[in-house]
Formats: structure tokens, C-alpha cells, sequence
């Protein structure tokens, strides 16, 4: 039973996050003055992908790309999706944080496959810019599960609602919320940190050598690790909420990254460590001590 | 004019000094002179400590009625502004000069575009005869004078035929269905 | 060269129908300019005329392209690396030819280091005449090529696929080798 709720999440969630990634260019387009392409754009973009020939660079190469898509979608399938959970008791964060790190690995792997130099540039980038963001952001979220001795995501969506809208954790610990949201900025890879990706710079870094079927694959496989990341935020800071509202909530989360994204120009790779390593880290420790030592902004 | 004395010293002190044929000032802030192709290292040289630094350039000409290559060297000083030719003349078969790379380190990849385009040999250059520019050219330095770019480009090329009739024709169609009319 | 067997029949299958309304919709241009046409396409790609809203957009490598644009004059140490490129790309691919001088040499048409017609080395699905044509002209030929994918014409890279021989045979004509050979790829 609990599969095929996994797999009716997996399918809805494609739709959601595939639609809604159009509706956001034409968000970007708007913001640029310009009219921007039609909503399914993304739909036919992925589909056109899938149907042309590709080429492959030997086995690892082919793995790398199975291994990211398919460990992205696993991870997916462990999150709280609004108030469906798939494996009732399996929901946990460190779960979660794990099985992500797999798609990540993967691409890695699949991209230094593929033997081409901006490949390994791109990786370079990319899993340093991981090290940057992920610091903050597991303070904060270390902080709160220390004080709630629980890291199941179901039930710390679940606290956050007893007290109404102002349990939610952005009103109650609000500069967590706010170290979380430019960790999430991060973590999407968007612009002002979309470092590992520059095509500008670097020819799109880690992608370089993927085309066709291959680069399909990897964009449906960015399209669920954006579904996980800001369902993290969603579900760690704004309460989940039942179906609605947590598509609701998301949708709001992804316009505000796109809002960012649409006027926003590029750091450099050594901008991004230093950037999350000052002010964003400093934020996470005064949260953490203000949440472990006199207990505000928590729901007990 | 606007030279300062001390330039006017430097050309009185090189026409003194050396052997220049001519002496001329082409722009405002441009001084051209030419020299015998024994004394361009030396006068080369001698700009150089006197604040000429920069080698902005190295060209050639052909001068086919006299059957002589012209050398250019475009020199410039930041200092005053103001830019200094050294012309020299060689000879058109078999051409063959000294390297300045002594000099100006610089001119190694301008002496290669001139052996490229003219077949200018140098002398001391090790890299000379590299091919820099054109890909496994096959035929006489193409910026000589008497080398002929539209029978190159007929041989090598291949054009296209037209039918001026049908070519009509297709425009009117084009016209009657709306095509260039067409919004996008 | 990948190329699928089925795909390079005549015929057009149903799901090579339900393929090309794909492929029409969504073109990637790969982000290589060759000549002044360059200077056409960010007026065509920003806010003026926006041709993101056809679906397309700029790439940065040949392998996630689409479609490759010849914008203006080719020179012939330029056409290796267009060759070298444009058999990069994944099937299906197509190839625009910008302005006159991909036709027929333009005001080039007697240089020692410039082709004569595109056509020769590479199959082109479109020319778009002009020197240099507006941005109105450029929205209007990529309309017309997704047109004509959609309808299953644009064809020049089975083409270049079953006439391979005379394709390669032109280009060692006119080029002597055709791969890149120079001392920065030793």
C-alpha cells in the first residue's frame, strides 16, 4: 500500500513541480518585461529531451545518471507531502539528508565519467558550494531537533500547528528561517549561487557532456531534488499543512526564489564560501544557543 | 607641432648619429623614419632606452614595381604619447631579415604572421616558419601582391549556379502565398 | 554517429509525429557565433522581441543543442570547427544559415580565407537572406523551421547521414583535413 502512495506522490509531484518550473519562467519573464514561453514549456523541454539520441561515455557515465535520478526520486518519496506520508515512521530528516547526498554523488560521479575538463571544474564547484550552505543550515536545523528530541518531519510540521499561524518556526525563529531560505537558494542552485553551473563561464559545468535522453534524465532529476529542498523548508518552517497548503505554501517559497533569481547576478565560487561561512553561520549560532539555552521560540 | 624639445634633440641626435634616409611626420604625434636594414636593431635599441617601450606592431608592405618588401615597425611612448615608424626596405626573392625578439620578446608572433602573409624569413626566430594563422595552406603567401584571391577562391570554393529565371519565379511565389508577410 | 535506424525512413510513424510536435516546441540554439550576425541575436534574445517565447533558448554546448546557427561569413579555419561541432550534436539537429554570405559568399565571395556556399560542406534546413537580416526576420525563419519540424521537413541531418561520402569529400576539397590540428590541441 505504502508504495503505491510513494508512487501516486511521485507522479503528482512531477506534474506540480514540472508545471509550476513553467509558470516560473513566465514569472521571470515577466519580471524582465518581456512574455515569456507558454506554461508547458518545461513539459515539452523534458519530453524533447528524452526523445533524441545520446551518446555515452562507458559505464560509469550511464550508472552516474540512473543513480542520481533514481536516489533523488527515492528521496522524495521519504518526505512529508503535505500530510501524506508514504513510509509512516521513515519520514526523518537525517534519512532525508542522506538519500539526498546519493543524487549529488551520483551526478558527480556520472560528470567526472564523462572525462571532460569543465565537468570536473563544474564538480569542484558543486560540492564545494555544498560544503558552504550545508553548515548553516544543519545548525539551525541541529538546534531544533535538540530541543524537540524528535527529527521525524512529519512531527515537527505537526508542532508547529498547535499554536496556529504564529507556531509557524519563520515567526518564531526568525533568523533561522532566514539563514534556511539563503541556504535554500543554494541548495537550488539558482542565481546568485548557481556557481557550479555557470554556462557563461564554464559551459554549464557538470552537464557539459550530457545531451539527449542523458540530459533529460538529469533534469527531471533537478526538477525532484527542488521538490525535496523546498519541501524541506516548507515542512521545517512553515508548518506543512495539509495537501493544499502545502502546495500553496511551496508555491509561494518557489515565486520568492524565482523573484531573487529573475534580478539577482553570479558569485564567484570563493564568494559563495566566504559569504556562507560569515554572516549566514553567525546567525545559525546565535539561533541554536538562543533555542537550546532559553527555549524561545519553541512550541512546547 | 607639438614635440617637446627633448624629441627634437632625439631626432637631431639619430640624423647626426645615423644613417636615415628620410624623415617625415605623417600625423600629428607620429614620427616616421627610414633607415637602412643594417641599422633598425641599433636604432631599435636606442628608442627603446629613450622611452619607446611599447611594440605596438610589425607590418609589411609590398612593393612589387620595385621588387622590395617594406618593413614597418610601429613603436609607441607612453610617456609623451607620441609614435615612432621605423621603415626598412628588403629585398623580394628570397626575403630574409634579422629577429628583434631580443629586443622586443613581443615580436615573435608578429614575425610569424609576416612569414605567414608575406614569407618573410626571420632569422633567430625559432618558431618563424609555424604556421599561425591559415591552416595547411597549400599555395604562395596570399597578402603578396601578385597572388590572385579570386582564382584561389574559384579553384578552392565552389560557387553557386544560378538560374535568374527560376530565381524570379520563386519570388513571386514567395510574394503570392503570403511568406514574407507571414507574423509571427 | 547515434542514430536511430527507424528515424531515417521516409515514412512518419505516429510517434514520430507526437516526437516532432516536441521538437518543434522546444529548440535550443547552441551559442555559436561565427560572423556580425552575431550582433542580431541579443536584440532577438532579450526583452524586445524575446524569443523565449517560442521556446527557444541559448546553450552552451553542442551536445544539449538543438539547432546550430552559421550567423554571417565562415572562414575556412572557422568551418573545421563548425564541422567538428555540428557532428557533436545529438540527432535530430538542424542547421540555419544567417545572411548572405552563407549562401553565396557575400562580399567575400573573392577572399582566399572564406567559403563560398554553406550547402557544399553541411546540409542547411534554412537560409535566411540579408546582410545582415533584422530581428523581425530571425523570429520569422526560427517560426518557420519549427513549422517545418512540426511537419517533419526539416531533414538535413538524415541527409547529412546518407550522403555522407560526398558531404566529406567536399569538405576535404576545400579544406584539405578537416580536423583541428594546431599547436594549442596537441
Amino acid at each position: 500500500m505504502s508504495y503505491l502512495i510513494a508512487l501516486m506522490i511521485v507522479f503528482i509531484g512531477f506534474l506540480w513541480q514540472v508545471s509550476l518550473d513553467g509558470i516560473q519562467r513566465k514569472v521571470t519573464a515577466k519580471v524582465h518585461r518581456r512574455v515569456g514561453p507558454p506554461w508547458y514549456q518545461t513539459f515539452m523541454d523534458i519530453f524533447k529531451a528524452l526523445s533524441k539520441s545520446s551518446i555515452t561515455h562507458g559505464f560509469i557515465y550511464d550508472f552516474g545518471v540512473m543513480m542520481a535520478l533514481g536516489g533523488t526520486i527515492a528521496t522524495f518519496m521519504f518526505l512529508p507531502f503535505g500530510d501524506i506520508v508514504a513510509f509512516n515512521g521513515l519520514d526523518n530528516f537525517f534519512v532525508v539528508v542522506y538519500l539526498l547526498a546519493i543524487g549529488s554523488l551520483g551526478m558527480a560521479m556520472s560528470a567526472s565519467g564523462s572525462g571532460n575538463a569543465w565537468a570536473g571544474i563544474g564538480i569542484m564547484r558543486a560540492l564545494t558550494q555544498m560544503v558552504a550552505y550545508e553548515v548553516p543550515f544543519m545548525i539551525v536545523v541541529f538546534g531544533m531537533i535538540h530541543v524537540y528530541g524528535t527529527s521525524s518531519l512529519s512531527e515537527l510540521a505537526q508542532i508547529q500547528q498547535m499554536n496556529g499561524i504564529f507556531g509557524w518556526h519563520i515567526f518564531t525563529m526568525p533568523l533561522g528561517a532566514i539563514v534556511a531560505f539563503i541556504s535554500l537558494l543554494g541548495m537550488l542552485n539558482k542565481v546568485p549561487f548557481d556557481t557550479p553551473i555557470a554556462p557563461a563561464e564554464i559551459a554549464s559545468g557538470p552537464m557539459v557532456e550530457y545531451g539527449g535522453k542523458h540530459f533529460g534524465m538529469l533534469m527531471l532529476q533537478h526538477e525532484f531534488a527542488t521538490l525535496v529542498e523546498v519541501g524541506l523548508f516548507v515542512n521545517l518552517f512553515l508548518g506543512g499543512g495539509n495537501l493544499i497548503e502545502y502546495l500553496i505554501k511551496y508555491f509561494f517559497v518557489y515565486t520568492l526564489v524565482t523573484v531573487i533569481y529573475a534580478v539577482s547576478a553570479r558569485f564567484r565560487i570563493e564568494n559563495v564560501v566566504t559569504f556562507f561561512y560569515g554572516v549566514p553561520i553567525v546567525l545559525s549560532l546565535v539561533q541554536a544557543a538562543i533555542v537550546i539555552f532559553t527555549g524561545l521560540g519553541v512550541n512546547v | 607641432m607639438n614635440f617637446t624639445n627633448d624629441t627634437k634633440e632625439l631626432i637631431s641626435i639619430l640624423e647626426k648619429s645615423l644613417d636615415i634616409k628620410d624623415f617625415t611626420t605623417p600625423k600629428k604625434n607620429e614620427i616616421s623614419i627610414v633607415v637602412d636594414q643594417n641599422n633598425v636593431p641599433t636604432i631599435l635599441t636606442y628608442l627603446k632606452d629613450k622611452g619607446w617601450k611599447q611594440l605596438s606592431m610589425i607590418t609589411c608592405v609590398d612593393w612589387i614595381e620595385e621588387n622590395k618588401f617594406e618593413l614597418v615597425y610601429v613603436l609607441f611612448n607612453w610617456t609623451n604619447g607620441i609614435t615612432f615608424l621605423v621603415k626598412t626596405k628588403i629585398e623580394r626573392e628570397n626575403p630574409e631579415y634579422i629577429s628583434i625578439i631580443d629586443i622586443f620578446p613581443g615580436a615573435r608572433y608578429y614575425e610569424r604572421d609576416i612569414h605567414e602573409f608575406f614569407g618573410v624569413k626571420f632569422e633567430g626566430n625559432s618558431d618563424s616558419e609555424k604556421p599561425l594563422f591559415l591552416e595547411l595552406w597549400d599555395d604562395k603567401p596570399p597578402m603578396r601582391k601578385d597572388f590572385d584571391p579570386l582564382e584561389y577562391s574559384k579553384r578552392k570554393f565552389p560557387d553557386r549556379k544560378y538560374d535568374v529565371e527560376l530565381s524570379k519565379n520563386v519570388v513571386k511565389e514567395v510574394i503570392k502565398e503570403g511568406g514574407i508577410n507571414e507574423r509571427t | 554517429m547515434n542514430i536511430f535506424e527507424e528515424d531515417l525512413n521516409d515514412t512518419i510513424t505516429f510517434w514520430e509525429k507526437i516526437k516532432n510536435i516536441f521538437r518543434g516546441k522546444s529548440l535550443w540554439m547552441l551559442h555559436y557565433c561565427t560572423g556580425c550576425g552575431a550582433v542580431e541575436l541579443p536584440p532577438t534574445m532579450t526583452a524586445r522581441f524575446d524569443m523565449e517565447r517560442l521556446g527557444m533558448g541559448p546553450m552552451a554546448t553542442p551536445r544539449q543543442a538543438d539547432v546550430l546557427l552559421i550567423t554571417g561569413y565562415l572562414s575556412v579555419k572557422t568551418l573545421r570547427r563548425v564541422i567538428y561541432t555540428y557532428e557533436q550534436m545529438m540527432t535530430p539537429k538542424y542547421l540555419v544559415g544567417f545572411g548572405s554570405c552563407t549562401l553565396n559568399g557575400g562580399i567575400y565571395y573573392d577572399s582566399y580565407a572564406v567559403i563560398n556556399r554553406l550547402d557544399y560542406y553541411l546540409p542547411v534546413d534554412l537560409y535566411l537572406a540579408g546582410c545582415m537580416p533584422r530581428p523581425e526576420a530571425i523570429m520569422n525563419t526560427f517560426k518557420t523551421l519549427e513549422n517545418m519540424i512540426t511537419k517533419g521537413e526539416a531533414n538535413g541531418w538524415k541527409k547529412y547521414v546518407e550522403n555522407y561520402d560526398w558531404y566529406r569529400n567536399n569538405q576535404i576539397r576545400s579544406l584539405g583535413e578537416v580536423y583541428v590540428k594546431d599547436e594549442f590541441h596537441e
